[in-house]
């Protein structure tokens, strides 16, 4: 960690100190001076750059994208024959909960968090955060989440109530275990860390582009995680209204599903799915604006339609919030708001459709080049095209009264999710990797990844078309052979071949793995460019500095990286190079900022974050711990308020240089 | 596999990109109990003739965008051409490739309220069946209807008997969690949801019994609560009718079914109501399930014999031959088939027997006596009664004449 302040006024950013602070550490006690280690753990512990948080997103979410992934493989293994016997109903009900759970709540969101994280100060040409210390906050809330929900497999069972966690059955006389406990509670406080993170990008992603990048230049990753954080902003408060409900009647005897008590269990669904169907849009998203930089770069044509996919983005952000009750098409809405969710489902097809044909007419006329990141990138067209055509059959409501709660909706939601976030998000792996790590990863071994994660992929839910419209339903932790029927799609054959599927499945994340240490190990350095991209991230050093950029470039076009590299010639309208991306590197060195002003450290957004983990367990176990949870909250929020803007003079170190050759003009 | 089906199903499931195929198959499926494209009765019917159209035109356009993004990958792949022009879009082609699909979609939609509104239709009832969920299994009750020689309420479960080509209007709720009642020959599924009462239209066209599925998660075992929907023509209705509303007899003094009455005074009348059924001293035996019951119910045995199946559902009163031999009957054979109802010879005495020896050992539910300090003291689902084998032959024996 280089603490790259400087004594001097920094003239760029007047809202910031620049003379010593009032409160100097030296005057201080002892735990309120900034860390400022720039090596080791202490570097990554209390660090608030916005690079090493979003990889310690990644890593943390890659960690819980295998734990989801394991409990996929045993609900597959159950189900593999007719009355399995691998999981018991109980564990097989706990198992199918925390594999949802984990995966869009502790792998896809938090990976697209922490690409988010990374990548958008680095788009908008910014040097970190608007809120640095809260970004940290924001990871430690989401670790602890994450570690809450999954500590109940260890004190008497893990949540079994379905993701979705419909009322009554959440209830303490219908699940006796502590698992619902720990889920609700383990999410509120995961979603502390989406709360503050869509604060924090909002503020960053309006407030600190670089000169000249208007709204309408900023990338696509940037704009549709952008909207994803409103969605969020949103979204979530609706969620930690629903599992304080939920938390209330479960530990303190509320009886806010309460039949008996006059109560609705209804209630519960909307609220769920009033979060639940925004959130499905914030699981797309980011990974639709992965795929819509990594196709443009291998196609060597701009998006096609920037516009169109813009506001689209924005329109599903405003229609996501109109479709939430089809998920409860069968739930005995009535005729007339089933119509209207049928019909608004419907309209949200549109802009989603807008998406596949913007895409397709990028690579239309290109110069396609095949690595990784693009075949990744064009599965997902293929594959959340499959997956968006099923969602249509089940706009129609009545079409969705024979398929909701089958395995026809988990086909569907495992091509958008899967064929679509995990795809997407696998493209920005090899798309990205050199960026965050300064080596590529080996694309022999990528090509297997991909190919077993494509077969995979549909040998798993392809089948599972055929299973739910033969009418095998979700959740069941056996299926009989009384109910398979006969011929070629009976149920015990397709069962049998979606099983083999997620073997061949695992085995393509395998490759991944594989392909991380391979990579790590290897000493092959990535260049520069590797990719010759085209947006801010790339024009700088692999990885970046820890201020990112050595003078802020001042952007003209979308696309500025490109535009810099290339110049159409006025004859035959095809681009010719005018600079290496080397040049245009050094030509941002050599106007460097003189004085540089970076965040420091702070232990505080830790100690914070541990304090909630401590009421979660308090809640759950005895009064007593939460108070003491509570107590170092407080704590906390006072070292936090009191915490030197600056670290001691003496503590500073030189500036990081990250090894790469050409930042040694650094000022 | 009749050839119209095969015209008007094979064009759209084939076109649905990757997985087309698969859904094409699905199509052609074979005794498959619960496919969802097989529709026997006008309100599935309705649902079939507007998803098949849908399916379609979902097909269509996934094969057009399949195949455009695969001859852009064989026609544009980086063959050393130069960098491109750099053109940012059309925007006319753009508004157009927008409009027509919401084009589409309009039609769909208007098509889609229709069938709502008709599918919510309850004006039209000809016969109301009351259906009740609880942890697991389906409670049947059919108010009195004279019209139908219904004079008394009918209380049964295991199976929904009701007459073809009836508008029937099932009304549904829940004494527990969220259960979803679902044939899907027959209509889509509705949930029953404590504290509501919803409407769901079924009609059959021919005899016979169409299978079914709870599709709401409802716990442990979710998995193990079916139904069945069996359909009689009028008469053969009319005749289940009367013979569930005929008086109690009692097993012959002497016999092992009499000493398995007294087994089930003692034990499983507490839970299980048989109307009619007299304690020794004359008084009638009056079940209490909601002292023992969480949800307050437990399944009427009254004519336990003329059902199919036991335990939600989840095990077949018939053995495997004789419920094929009811299962496959033709439609003109199946109602006296049906009616004729279990006979020793014809009874699944293992799983019966297994059931009353240890009922949470063969069906998964929270029946286990250390945890009832979570429910007041009151099972969900069955518990093992500990029944001495003797106990169970006389038990079978006396179930055997509940008919």
């Amino acid at each position: 960690m280089a603490i790259i302040e400087r004594p001097t006024p920094v003239l760029d950013i007047p809202a910031l100190p620049a003379a010593p602070p009032a409160i100097t550490p030296s005057r201080t006690f002892g735990a309120l001076k900034r860390p400022v280690a720039s090596t080791g753990w202490k570097s990554w512990l209390f660090t608030v750059d916005h690079k090493k948080i979003g990889l310690m997103y990644g890593a943390t979410a890659l960690f819980f994208f295998i734990v989801g992934g394991l409990e996929a493989v045993l609900i597959r293994l159950q189900l593999a024959a007719p009355e399995g016997k691998v999981l018991n109903a109980d564990l097989y009900n706990q198992m199918f909960t925390m594999h949802a759970t984990t995966m869009v709540f502790l792998f896809v969101m938090p990976m697209a968090a922490g690409f988010a994280n990374y990548f958008i100060p680095l788009q908008i040409g910014a040097r970190d955060v608007a809120f640095p210390r809260i970004n940290a906050f924001g990871f430690w809330c989401f670790l602890g989440g994450g570690i809450v929900i999954n500590l109940a497999w260890f004190l008497g069972g893990a949540a079994d109530g379905g993701w979705f966690m419909y009322a009554p059955n959440s209830g303490p006389v219908f699940s006796p275990s502590n698992g619902i406990d720990f889920w609700a509670l383990g999410l509120q406080i995961a979603g502390i860390a989406s709360l503050t993170g869509a604060i924090n990008l909002i503020v960053t992603v309006l407030n600190m582009r670089a000169p000249g990048m208007s709204l309408m230049k900023m990338p696509v990753f940037t704009w549709l995680v952008t909207v994803v954080q409103f969605l969020l902003l949103f979204a979530i408060p609706v969620i930690t209204v629903a599992l304080f409900l939920l938390t209330f009647q479960r530990s303190f005897g509320a009886q806010f599903f309460d039949v008996a008590a006059g109560a609705d269990p209804l209630l519960w669904q909307h609220l769920f799915w009033i979060f639940g169907h925004p959130e499905v849009y914030v699981l797309i998203l980011p990974s639709f604006g992965i795929v819509s930089e990594v196709l443009p770069v291998f196609s060597r044509k701009p998006l096609f339609g920037y516009p169109f996919v813009v506001f689209s983005g924005a329109a599903i952000g405003f229609v996501g919030w109109g479709v939430w009750a089809h998920h409860m098409f069968a739930s005995g809405l009535g005729p007339v708001s089933v119509a209207v969710f049928s019909v608004a489902t419907m309209a949200i097809a549109v802009p989603t459709g807008v998406k596949i044909i913007n895409w397709t007419l990028t690579m239309w006329g290109g110069k396609l080049v095949f690595s990784t990141a693009m075949k990744f990138a064009v599965g997902l067209i293929l594959l959340f095209t499959i997956g968006g055509l099923s969602g249509v059959t089940h706009s129609v409501a009545p079409s969705d009264t024979q398929q909701t709660d089958t395995y026809y909706i988990v086909a569907h939601f495992h091509y958008v999710l899967f064929g679509g976030s995990v795809f997407g998000l696998f493209a920005g792996f090899y798309y990205w990797w050199p960026k965050m790590f300064g080596k590529l990863l080996n694309e022999r071994l990528g090509s297997l990844n991909f190919w077993f994660m494509v077969i995979g992929m549909n040998l798993t839910f392809g089948p599972m078309h055929i299973l739910g419209l033969q009418g095998q339903p979700r959740r069941m932790y056996q299926w009989t052979e009384a109910r398979a029927g006969e011929g070629f799609f009976n149920i015990a054959f397709w069962n049998l071949v979606a099983s083999i599927g997620s073997l061949v499945l695992a085995v393509g994340i395998l490759f991944f793995l594989i392909n991380i240490v391979v990579t790590a190990r290897s000493k092959v350095r990535a260049p520069l460019d590797p990719w010759n991209a085209r947006s801010l991230e790339w024009m700088t050093s692999n990885p970046p500095k820890e201020h990112n950029f050595d003078s802020i470039p001042k952007v003209d076009h979308l696309d500025e990286f490109f535009h810099r590299k290339y110049e159409e010639d006025p004859v035959t309208h095809t681009m010719r190079e005018v600079a290496t991306a080397e040049q245009v590197l050094a030509e941002l060195e050599r106007n460097a900022d003189p004085h540089i002003h970076m965040p420091s450290p702070s232990y505080w957004p830790l100690v914070l974050a541990v304090g909630l983990p401590v009421v979660a367990l308090g809640v759950i176990y005895s009064t007593m711990v939460a108070i003491v949870g509570g107590f170092i909250m407080l704590y906390a929020i006072y070292g936090w308020a009191l915490e030197p803007a600056t670290a001691v003079a003496s503590d500073f170190d030189t500036p990081s240089t990250n090894g790469h050759a050409v930042s040694t003009t650094h000022g | 596999m009749k050839v119209r089906r095969l015209t008007s199903r094979y064009l759209g499931p084939r076109a649905l990109a990757a997985s087309g195929s698969l859904l094409l198959l699905a199509s052609c499926a074979t005794n498959a109990p619960q496919d969802t494209w097989q529709p026997k009765g006008p309100n599935a019917k309705m649902i079939d003739d507007l998803q098949q159209p849908v399916f379609a035109v979902a097909g269509i356009i996934g094969m057009i965008v399949a195949a455009a993004v695969g001859f852009a990958i064989w026609r544009y792949k980086d063959r050393g051409q130069p960098i491109p022009e750099q053109t940012h879009g059309r925007p006319a082609l753009e508004v157009s490739l927008t409009v027509i699909p919401a084009l589409i979609l309009a039609v769909v939609g208007v098509f889609t309220f229709r069938v709502i509104f008709d599918l919510a239709r309850t004006d039209d009832t000809q016969l109301v069946i009351n259906v009740t969920g609880q942890q697991w299994w389906w409670e049947y009750d059919y108010p009195v209807q004279n019209e139908w020689g219904i004079t008394q309420p009918i209380i049964s479960s295991g199976q929904l008997v009701l007459p073809i080509g009836t508008k029937v209007l099932l009304r549904e709720t829940s004494r527990d969690v969220i259960h979803s009642y679902w044939i899907p020959a027959l209509n889509g599924k509705r949930d029953a949801v404590p504290g509501r009462v919803h409407t769901l239209r079924l009609q059959a066209d021919a005899p016979g019994i169409y299978a079914g599925q709870c599709t709401e998660f409802c716990g442990l075992s979710h998995a193990n609560m079916r139904m069945e929907a069996v359909a009689l023509s009028d008469a053969d209705f009319a005749k289940w009718v009367a013979n569930q509303q005929a008086a109690y007899r009692a097993p012959a003094e002497g016999t092992l079914a009499k000493e398995g009455e007294s087994v089930f005074l003692n034990q499983c009348v507490r839970c299980h109501q048989v109307s009619g059924l007299k304690r020794a001293d004359g008084s009638l035996a009056i079940a209490a399930p909601d002292e023992n019951v969480w949800s307050g119910a437990a399944p009427n045995l009254t004519k336990l014999m003329t059902r199919n199946t036991f335990a939600g559902a989840m095990f077949n009163l018939l053995r495997d031959a004789c419920r094929d031999d009811v299962w496959r009957a033709e439609s003109a054979a199946f109602g006296q088939k049906y009616l004729s109802g279990v006979d020793e010879s014809c009874l699944n005495v293992n799983d019966l027997r297994a059931w009353l020896r240890n009922a949470p050992e063969v069906k998964p539910m929270y029946a286990n006596p250390a945890l009832l300090a979570d429910t007041n003291g009151k099972y969900r689902g069955m518990p093992n009664l500990g029944l001495s084998e003797s106990d169970i032959d006389k038990l079978v024996a006396y179930l055997l004449t509940l008919k």
